[in-house]
């Protein structure tokens, strides 16, 4: 400021005379503030128009180069980097942290949806493995109520009343007796035994859900032979009883027993099921 | 004539040729623009009363510029860069005021 002082207190040092002046303007209005005033312009004139290249004017017009540059260089870089660069610094921590939220929300939402899609990834797999599934309990079930053939190993069990002896619950006995030894598939002469298979009539005249059948009877059962055949056999077991009853039942091991007897599927009027 | 063509020709050179300024001198670009445009004030204010000393002019134009860009750097060493910029910038702007008005006095004769 030192060095500042030194031309101004030259320049304003005089300076304070026109001041005087204009200040003394009020008082002697017309003439010599006119004078000092329409002298000052003529000399801002006369430095404007004729363009005269003087010392002074050349380093004037250096100077104020320099002035113009620095002047549009600021200019420029402070439009340039928009808000903020003229921000001051609580703003700028502000923002800052405005920012680090937003990247925080953000990484959050990207963590939810990465994590959704997983999630739709494992439950369109698991959707592929659930119908799998429903297509294997679809063909089980089929098995149990008798709309699919089924084959595997099991047995012959053939039953022949010359006398008409063997009754409806006689057989029936004989179907519980290999359900209970894990007869997984059982037809009678042609008819698939399902749940809701019943057996009617009397000796010789036996209907398997209303369809008459006739001696012998030949039950094709598929499960495990080596289970069902003692179930059958055990003493005071179905063998035993019909052999009572006067008639002969023999069972045959088989590793292949085809059981091909089909009943049409039958929706139920009434019952729905209940799971979804 | 010749100054304030020279003054036009730095804006446009300015904008158009868009000079990188080094990372050191960027803090004090704008404290010096304020400090010569004082200069420049003072020195039109000096012309119109007729006193004007090209001289003069180049002392107080430069040492404006490197008093006001050492002011800013002492600052910015202190801690106090900010306050003292805008001090700085205060009063540059009050002598420019008053030069102003001056100047105003002369042109306008108001």
């Amino acid at each position: 400021m030192n060095n500042d002082e030194n031309p101004r207190s030259q320049e304003p040092e005089r300076p304070e005379q026109p001041d005087a002046g204009v200040s003394g303007a009020p008082d002697a209005p017309v003439r010599p503030p006119a004078v000092e005033e329409v002298s000052g312009r003529q000399r801002l004139l006369a430095g404007l128009w004729p363009p005269r290249v003087s010392r002074a004017q050349l380093i004037v017009a250096v100077l104020l180069f320099g002035l113009g540059l620095g002047l549009a260089i600021q200019v420029r870089s402070t439009s340039d980097d928009s808000a903020l660069r003229g921000a001051r610094q609580e703003d700028l921590v502000r923002i800052l942290d405005e920012v680090d939220d937003r990247t925080q929300r953000l990484e959050d939402e990207k963590q939810r949806l990465d994590a959704q899609r997983t999630e739709l990834e494992n439950s369109s797999d698991q959707a592929e493995e659930a119908r799998k599934q429903t297509l294997e309990k679809e063909r089980q079930l089929g098995i149990l109520a008798g709309t699919v053939a089924a084959q595997g190993p099991g047995i012959t069990l053939t039953i022949s009343d010359p006398s008409g002896a063997v009754a409806a619950d006689k057989l029936l006995d004989t179907v519980q007796e290999l359900r209970a030894a894990g007869a997984e598939a059982i037809e009678v002469n042609g008819v698939r035994v399902v749940a809701n298979t019943y057996f009617s009539g009397e000796g010789g005249d036996i209907q398997v859900d209303g369809k008459k059948i006739e001696a012998p009877y030949e039950f094709k059962v598929i499960g495990k032979p080596q289970d069902l055949e003692p179930a059958l056999n055990i003493p005071g077991g179905v063998v035993q009883t019909l052999e009572k009853e006067q008639a002969t039942a023999v069972v045959e091991r088989s590793e292949e027993i085809v059981v091909d007897a089909l009943r049409p599927a039958e929706r139920p009027d009434y019952a729905r099921s209940s799971s979804p | 004539m010749i100054a304030v063509l020279g003054l036009v020709v730095g804006v446009v050179v300015g904008l158009l040729v868009r000079p990188e300024v080094p990372a050191v001198v960027e803090p004090y670009l704008p404290i010096a623009v304020v400090a010569a445009l004082d200069a420049v004030f003072g020195g039109l204010r000096a012309m119109l009363d007729g006193i004007f000393v090209d001289k003069v002019f180049v002392v107080s134009f430069l040492s404006n510029v490197v008093v006001a860009a050492l002011i800013v750097f002492l600052g910015d060493k202190l801690g106090v860069g900010a306050q003292l910029s805008t001090g700085v910038v205060v009063v540059l702007g009050i002598r420019i005021f008053s030069n102003a008005a001056a100047i105003r006095r002369h042109v306008f004769r108001a």
